[in-house]
């Protein structure tokens, strides 16, 4: 391809947002045919930086230059024309039109103002084809999965011929099974003599595809090291500012059964029936990961066991006792704990206190009333004795809770769900948005809660983190469970492939022609 | 009594029907392409009236129904200048900014009414023109061949609304920018312009349908002549789907229903005025129920845009 | 902040611009001169321009202050367009608490509003209508039209002049003088013709001007060859018959001829003027109310204004005249 970029140098990147500096006098350079990865925990300023050089944003210092001749990108139009283009981590794609219709979406056409669909569609073909994008041009965005919008994206840049490609998370969303297939268009796309950036907080991936690794912290650059021969605890040192407590082998002493799940059947919100027959076991002293992808049910599982969705049939029992059309306060009484998926939604009331979040439930307590009053001097000194136990930091304890950090937040959360000595505990995707340090302390916990003897049930979309602190782990797609293994008789590809619907020794799923492409 | 299924009797009713259709045809298409790019204008009634005004007083004036047509989309630009000035670039709520919209063609129309033409007076508007051949088709041409400009013209905006909307790259914008506008800013649309542009051709449109109004119906002025015409021209985009043909079998439905119990009365049926003023209203509540169209929705409609957030 | 302030420029723009069509209160003239001059206010339903019943009550009350030597003898003010009743009431209430002499509710939908407000005021004179209650008041009038009368008489004319052997009636709802007036017109036809035709349409609306030219049209398209009807959107139906061209038109309420100036036969119309110069006199004895005013063609308080641009035959203006006298020496009921 003529007109290729061959070199990106953006130098001294400053950029401020009122009371932060989200990027702090940042070096980056790419090379066409590399991978360079930019390596950090959430807020370190790997969007913002990225969103600079595609035109979302302005810079307040430092310069961009392409092959050698500084640049000033005022808007995406800007960057797109000069030959930049940016998979982001939410697609930007209109979900009622067609593949065609998204991609010729911006674009001039061939007939003036008339649309020409038959080009668009030819060319979306053709690139399909060179580089292994698997996509009908007719098929509806929204009836597509998450893999194949972001094959849209992708061929959405290409068509509009950029030859540099920014990807922000892109494996946030995807199945282990779909990223390899995506490192496999983004190597064919190396090669083909594109630059790519690979914006991730995951070691592996990172290791994996890229040439160059840069890491930023707190909006500064740590260091740029090439992906080949680096350590892993180097990075995380890097990307943390510490070196991380290595999860230590434990062992497996199930106890009695807690949570039993029998046939438990649901509706979504759709009315469709979400949940089909759910049949699962939690005993005491042991976690069970529920692996799947998005949108299988785990979702409406978890909110039929916390008592926020309607159990069409089945029966949900708590040590031994039918919970199943319990109200949610009612299940706390009976021991039970949740930390929800949505915390800001389902957990936490965003403009309370600190202190009045610890409270939501626990005002009723004996322990912190005065006959009818309550007893603010006892809940005070229960909410001061959590937040240092959880480490969570907060400036006081009548900080709105809005304005801690997503962390913060969440060690809250735990620390009022545990600080009742559950039987039970419901964590669904506990570490979601959370970074490294903060993921790391919530591991911790669930382990020594755990140890303690309570059942726990966590669901996670990251499959290295389920694998690495359940006891056991069930897989969830499309609402049944393919299977429920001990953590040492199976391993993350297995997984992957299940999460997938294939079950071991299924016959691999034959290539779908792509039938507008054809002939 | 006559026979109520004779053939005259249908074809009055349907004359009548297409007749009354005409202003919903054009406020509710003009409103379509206003909503598919998020702004819903709740102003549709205002203009209608504040152009409805100046078509007539422009015909008054110089006797010229093309002047007064003039007059009336050059009001209805206005007003659609105004409205995304207001909703569009200061990200106003949209709501409020329609009712405002709509009280202000309200009240100024009346104003503009009394000081310039003290009291009612009626002018000739648009003429019916038949059009050779097709309106001597037995039956059908008298109902469909033998109207006004204005008419045809409510009726040819339908596939010309569905031939922009379906087939052009300007169509797929207004589309995109109402369901993600942060997708269409990405790829270099701009969000703002596109929403003008819709705002304003709904705008112009409503202000045709005020002119057809008060210079092709009624050939008169007079205060509040809408009588809110233009929120049920606001439901029916909804009734529609937010499609072309959507919008005209609402019109065309809630049109009939209210030809249809103007005949039953003329005739003589039994049936108790009061009854038979709700059957549109009832049909209308019916089919919306129904119908279910909220999934067509414009997924950014009522919300505004800022870039850089998703 | 530049936006902000762009923002309430427009909203402030929007509300005057309300303001001017709902409340449209006026004064007609400013008052002037050493004499202090006698204020009557009057809260009406629809605008002094509606050509009908409005308009009516307002081209009375300008006639009396023309007779009385204009603004200096007799301040006039009016709110219109006040189709909301609480509106309405805090508009009376408002006029008698400024002093004014006479406070009129010119609408049947504010005896509520009167029989509130005027005992609070006992030294003010109100008066209301349509209708003949006072509510055993001493302060209060109550006025109403016997709009029957002038619809037989129109009823005959039409019955006599439709070419079609067809008539149809357009009204908004079926109360107070739009029904009376139709009962009257339908028993005017009947006393001619009693099988010829008649069809009635309810639009649902005094104020629907749309609908209520789709109704005239249907009736058009059904054969009728004469058309009548009440209310503010009786201007639709009259555009109609102009547009059909042949259609005749009788009216109420106020001369309508200037619209249709070719087929207008003729137009009952209110003139309110004898009643008021009735109750300003009484008030100056020192009687603040307690009466009931009917209008009657007997009384002048109804008049039928026949068109000059239509020439009607001696014969059927013969009999037009007789119907007149005779619902005057009382021989002829209007009303079956």
């Amino acid at each position: 391809m003529a007109g290729m970029i061959q070199q990106v140098q953006m130098t001294g990147i400053v950029k401020r947002f009122p009371g932060v500096l989200a990027c702090n006098n940042i070096d980056f350079d790419l090379h066409a045919g590399e991978v360079h990865a930019l390596l950090g925990e959430n807020g370190a300023g790997k969007s913002t930086l990225m969103k600079i050089l595609y035109g979302m944003y302005q810079l307040d210092g430092g310069s961009i230059a392409i092959d050698g001749a500084v640049r000033r990108f005022h808007s995406p139009a800007d960057s797109l024309d000069a030959g930049i283009g940016m998979i982001h981590q939410h697609f930007m794609l209109v979900p009622t039109m067609t593949v065609a219709q998204n991609v010729a979406l911006g674009q001039s056409s061939d007939k003036k103002f008339l649309l020409d669909l038959k080009t668009v569609t030819e060319r979306i073909c053709e690139l399909s084809a060179a580089y292994g994008l698997k996509v009908n041009p007719n098929d509806l965005v929204g009836h597509l999965s998450v893999g194949e919008q972001q094959r849209v994206e992708i061929i959405k840049a290409l068509y509009r011929g950029a030859s540099i490609i920014i990807l922000d998370e892109p494996t946030a969303v995807l199945t282990p099974q779909e990223v390899d297939d995506l490192f496999i268009i983004l190597k064919k796309m190396v090669k083909e003599g594109h630059g790519l950036v690979f914006i991730s907080h995951k070691l592996h991936e990172v290791t994996a595809l890229c040439d160059r690794i840069t890491v930023l912290r707190d909006g500064c650059k740590m260091g740029t090291r090439p992906a080949a021969g680096v350590e892993r605890h180097e990075l995380i040192k890097m990307m943390v500012g510490r070196d991380l407590k290595e999860l230590s082998h434990r062992d497996y002493k199930p106890g009695a059964e807690r949570l039993t799940i029998t046939d438990v059947r649901a509706s979504g919100d759709r009315g469709t029936e979400t949940l089909k027959g759910i049949n699962l076991s939690v005993h005491a002293g042991e976690i069970l990961g529920l692996a799947g992808v998005s949108g299988n049910g785990q979702l409406e599982l978890a909110e039929c066991l916390i008592g926020i969705r309607k159990v069409d049939s089945g029966r949900i029992l708590l040590d031994g006792l039918d919970i199943a059309s319990m109200k949610l306060n009612e299940r706390i009484a009976k021991g039970m704990a949740i930390i929800p998926e949505e915390r800001m939604r389902d957990g936490a009331v965003n403009d309370f206190s600190v202190q009045d979040n610890v409270f939501l439930h626990d005002h009723t307590d004996k322990e912190f009333r005065t006959g009818i009053f309550l007893n603010f001097k006892k809940m005070a000194a229960h909410a001061k004795k959590l937040v240092g136990e959880y480490t969570v930091k907060t400036p006081t304890l009548e900080t709105p809770i809005k304005n801690l950090s997503g962390g913060n937040i969440q060690k809250l959360i735990m620390a009022r769900e545990l600080a009742r000595k559950p039987t039970v505990l419901i964590a669904a995707q506990p570490t979601r948005g959370v970074d490294i340090g903060a993921s790391e302390y919530i591991h911790q916990r669930l382990l020594m809660q755990r140890d303690a003897g309570t059942a726990i049930l966590l669901t996670s979309e990251d499959l290295d983190e389920l694998y690495a602190l359940s006891d056991r782990i069930a897989v969830i797609y499309e609402g049944t469970i393919m299977g429920v293994f001990l953590r040492q008789d199976t391993d993350i590809q297995t997984l992957g492939l299940l999460m997938a619907g294939i079950r071991p020794g299924d016959a691999p799923k034959p290539d779908l022609p792509i039938a507008s492409c054809e002939g | 009594m006559m026979n109520v299924f004779s053939f005259d009797v249908l074809s009055g009713v349907l004359r009548t029907m297409i007749a009354l259709s005409t202003p919903f045809l054009y406020a509710a298409l003009g409103e379509t392409f206003s909503q598919l790019s998020g702004v819903v204008n709740l102003g549709v009634d205002g203009i209608m009236l504040l152009a409805g005004f100046f078509a007539f007083y422009a015909v008054f004036l110089t006797g010229n129904v093309w002047l007064g047509l003039l007059a009336a989309m050059i009001v209805g630009l206005i007003m659609g200048l105004i409205m995304s000035l207001v909703s569009v670039t200061l990200k106003a709520q949209q709501g409020i900014s329609g009712i405002g919209l709509q009280m202000f063609g309200l009240g100024m129309s009346s104003l503009l009414f009394k000081v310039l033409v003290g009291t009612v007076k009626t002018v000739s508007g648009f003429a019916p023109v038949k059009i050779p051949l097709l309106g001597d088709i037995p039956f059908l041409g008298p109902i469909l061949f033998n109207n006004n400009v204005l008419v045809y013209g409510g009726f040819l905006l339908v596939p010309i609304s569905w031939w922009i909307l379906e087939k052009t790259t300007l169509g797929l914008k207004i589309k995109a920018v109402g369901q993600n506008p942060a997708a269409a800013d990405s790829v270099g649309i701009n969000v703002n312009r596109i929403r003008y542009f819709s705002v304003c051709l709904g705008a112009v449109l409503a202000g045709v349908a005020g002119a057809s109004l008060s210079i092709s119906i009624a050939n008169l002025f007079q205060d509040n002549l809408t009588a809110g015409q233009g929120f049920i021209a606001v439901a029916l985009v909804y009734f529609g789907g937010w499609s072309p043909v959507g919008v005209l079998g609402g019109a065309l439905l809630f049109s009939l229903a209210n030809s249809a119990q103007l005949w039953l009365q003329v005739l003589g049926i039994n049936v108790p005025a009061s009854l038979a003023v709700m059957l549109p209203y009832l049909l209308t509540i019916v089919v919306l129920t129904v119908a279910v169209n909220r999934g067509k929705q414009p997924a950014a409609l009522n919300k505004q845009f800022f870039r850089g957030e998703n | 902040m530049k936006l902000t302030r762009i923002l309430m420029a427009f909203v402030l723009f929007a509300l005057i611009g309300a303001t001017a069509f709902a409340t449209g209160t006026k004064e007609a003239a400013p008052a002037t001169g050493a004499a202090k001059p006698l204020r009557i206010a009057v809260v009406m339903p629809s605008s002094t321009t509606d050509m009908a019943f409005s308009q009516s009550m307002w081209q009375a009350l300008q006639i009396i202050q023309k007779e009385m030597g204009g603004a200096s003898a007799l301040e006039l003010k009016y709110s219109e367009n006040m189709f909301i009743v609480p509106d309405a009431a805090a508009a009376l209430r408002d006029y008698a608490s400024q002093g004014f002499d006479i406070v009129i509710g010119h609408g049947s939908q504010y005896g509520s509003s009167i029989r509130e407000v005027a005992p609070d005021f006992p030294e003010t004179v109100f008066a209301w209508g349509t209708d003949v209650n006072n509510f055993g008041l001493k302060n209060v009038y109550a006025y109403t039209a016997a709009a029957e009368q002038g619809g037989y008489v129109n009823g005959v004319l039409a019955a006599l002049l439709t070419k079609t052997g067809r008539i149809g009636v357009t009204g908004p709802v079926e109360v107070g003088d739009a029904k009376t007036y139709i009962d009257g017109f339908v028993n005017g036809v009947a006393s001619v013709n009693k099988s010829m035709p008649i069809s009635k349409t309810w639009t649902g609306s005094f104020s629907d001007v749309a609908l209520m030219t789709a109704a005239a049209k249907t009736h058009i398209a059904n054969g009728a060859g004469a058309l009548t009807g009440s209310s503010q959107s009786v201007v639709g139906s009259i555009g109609a018959a102009k547009e059909a061209g042949n259609v005749l038109w009788f009216g109420t309420q106020a001369d309508q001829a200037s619209l249709a100036p070719n087929l207008t036969v003729a137009s009952q119309v209110y003139d309110w003027t004898g009643m008021l110069r009735d109750i300003i006199a009484n008030r100056k004895a020192g009687k603040l109310g307690g009466d009931a005013y009917i209008l009657t063609i007997a009384n002048g308080g109804l008049k039928i204004a026949f068109n000059p641009g239509f020439s009607i035959p001696a014969d059927v203006k013969a009999k037009a005249d007789a119907a007149i006298t005779g619902i005057k020496n009382g021989t002829i009921k209007a009303l079956p």
